[in-house]
């Protein structure tokens, strides 16, 4: 295939002369036509001078539409996005240089949208692999006037002959997907709803990253659906109450959950969703399962499933390359883009606050007030091992110890909290132990410190308070123990109005209040008690 | 494989030529231009596992000289 390269460095060396011819450096003032392709592979040049570098990749930009205006459109046309390989921090003005290049990559991408003959390569899936060091050579730059390490040219070669190859392929469809050992870790049928390995600490954790990754999957468009040998009755229950569950029910577009064979399974969905068996991919842990439908449903793509979870997400970056990249977007696609830009714009807009508590106000944050249950208490104990900072008594519990205080009728509540942002889970947790019907202690109040500075502490706890006081608790006790790391919380009772009563030499100070009348909590969050 | 046959190999490779002799040269090579010619050096860094300056690689203009500066460099 005759190809035209646009270019400002020397890359023969990369993309070979086999029928490909390259422009002058930077020069687009002559533009052949008798070939089948064209290429725009520039590189963010060398210039110290951050503002100029800034101006001359703008430049590029204004190029670039003037070529695919005067080239056939009926010709591929195959854009590199830009890599700044020699990022200089010299002034702080650099963002300059940024900027310009994403500008240029976001534009190469909406071109991708405008123009059906243009497609898109992320070249920063390529160098992305090197460190600084490895992708520049400085001697043969000098030599050669090219930045790129010609030593990378035989990887570069391979990985360019792969993108070739995969812009030829159709982009899949569809994934289907295996529940047990494939979507969370264990088996429903043997380990229960809550036995089932997802959410908390690892190997769970590594399950939720995967689900979360399909997720987004699912919303590029990508139909998911599910296979498995299994009672349909408890995957439904599992996806109604498992609260560690981010695919339920309604993320998929087909399932069979059944003991048939998975290949005719497949077979009924492709029909179901009418979409062809070449264009779903196939996931199982089951190498028995995977055989076969290979064998059945050659037409299926089965890749190989990693054996450990903390493979889960670089087998994700895998999936996406080989089956689910996107080298052009749709309107749709450029519609999202449209809202994240308008995004920016607002946030731009809310940096100007003046007053705090408008801020507070447009972070729409919700407070969930959740007592502590069976699905919780694993995360309540892990918070007490591991919360330093906004701690106040730093005691350490098991899910044993917390279990036992639960028995023995203490008041535990953990706190949900999501703002306009996302959702930051369960983030605190507060320990109380009644002393008689009418008063209690505070054992334990922690928050974790990634949702700290937005006054979340004053209102879990002032909301507790109220329902202590529904409760016809009317005095509370509380301590304050310092340690190396919780010096922020030395005042927090005093601020919130309790009195201290005791003072010893280690600096431990005892406070107490009483409950008498409803604690106003500011407007700004949305409280639920659950 | 003595250095020689090593090197050969390399020219073959690196020029894209289907034949080679120990009396190749940039004046007689049309594919061994001021390109290939980095190409070799980044390829005979590679393959003798050394480092050449800007100045040793300007002038490794035929084969034996090719030859003489890697012997030099092991």
């Amino acid at each position: 295939m005759k190809t035209f390269v646009f270019r400002n460095q020397t890359i023969e060396a990369f993309l070979g002369d086999d029928e490909t011819t390259y422009s002058g450096y930077d020069d687009i003032s002559m533009v052949p036509d008798d070939v089948d392709r064209y290429i725009w592979f520039y590189q963010v040049p060398v210039n110290p001078d951050s503002q100029q570098l800034a101006q001359e990749i703008t430049s590029y930009r204004d190029k670039l539409g003037l070529v695919l205006d005067g080239v056939a459109a009926s010709k591929p046309f195959i854009i590199f996005s830009l890599v700044n390989l020699f990022p200089l921090r010299l002034t702080g003005d650099e963002a300059a240089v940024e900027e310009a290049v994403a500008d240029f990559n976001r534009y190469v991408v909406e071109l991708s949208g405008t123009h059906a003959q243009v497609k898109w390569v992320d070249f920063s899936e390529f160098t992305s692999r090197y460190d600084a060091d490895t992708l520049v050579n400085w001697k043969y730059f000098m030599m050669s006037q090219s930045l790129l390490n010609p030593k990378l040219r035989h990887d570069f070669q391979a990985w360019w002959q792969r993108q070739e190859s995969e812009m030829a392929l159709q982009r899949k469809k569809c994934l289907v997907l295996d529940l047990d050992n494939t979507l969370w870790g264990g088996v429903l049928g043997e380990d229960g709803i809550d036995g089932i390995q997802l959410g908390g600490e690892y190997p769970g954790k590594a399950y939720s990253y995967w689900q979360h990754a399909l997720l987004q999957l699912s919303r590029s468009g990508v139909i998911l659906a599910v296979c498995s040998k299994n009672n349909e009755a408890d995957v439904l229950e599992a996806w109604e109450k498992n609260p560690h569950m981010v695919l339920r029910r309604e993320h998929f577009s087909a399932m069979r959950i059944n003991w048939q064979d998975k290949a005719s399974n497949i077979s009924d969905m492709a029909t179901e969703l009418n979409i062809g068996l070449d264009s779903m991919v196939f996931l199982d842990d089951n190498p028995a399962e995977r055989e076969l439908v290979k064998q059945l449903l050659p037409q299926v793509e089965v890749p190989d499933f990693p054996d450990k979870p903390y493979q889960l997400m670089p087998f994700f970056k895998q999936l996406v390359e080989r089956y689910f990249r996107i080298y052009k977007v749709t309107q749709e696609d450029l519609d999202k883009t449209q809202q994240y830009r308008s995004n920016i714009l607002r946030r731009a807009e809310q940096s100007r606050f003046v007053d705090f508590d408008q801020f507070l106000y447009s972070l729409d944050m919700q407070l969930d007030v959740i007592p502590a249950d069976e699905h919780n208490l694993p995360r309540i104990a892990q918070m007490t091992q591991k919360t330093n900072q906004f701690n106040l008594t730093t005691r350490r519990y098991s899910e044993a110890d917390v279990q036992q205080r639960l028995d023995q009728g203490w008041i535990i509540y953990c706190i949900r909290v999501s703002d306009r942002f996302g959702d930051s889970g369960i983030t605190g947790t507060v320990f109380l132990r009644p002393v008689s019907d009418e008063a209690v202690h505070i054992d334990t109040l922690l928050l974790s410190c990634r949702i700290l500075g937005k006054g979340i502490e004053d209102a879990f706890v002032k909301t507790v308070l109220n329902l202590l006081r529904l409760d016809g608790y009317r005095r509370l006790t509380a301590e304050y123990i310092p340690t190396a790391k919780n010096g922020q919380t030395a005042e927090f009772y005093d601020r919130l109005g309790m009195e201290c009563v005791q003072q010893d030499e280690q600096g431990i100070k005892n406070y107490a209040m009483p409950i008498s009348t409803v604690f106003e909590i500011k407007n700004c969050y949305n409280i639920r008690v659950l | 494989m003595t250095i020689q046959e090593n090197v050969l190999n390399i020219m073959r490779e690196t020029f894209e030529l289907n034949e080679v002799s120990t009396d190749l040269s940039q004046k007689n090579c049309e594919a061994w231009d001021s390109l290939h010619h980095l190409m070799l050096a980044s390829e005979l860094e590679d393959a003798f596992d050394i480092e050449l300056e800007p100045e040793e690689i300007a002038e490794m203009t035929d084969f034996s000289r090719v030859i003489a500066m890697l012997e030099s460099k092991m």
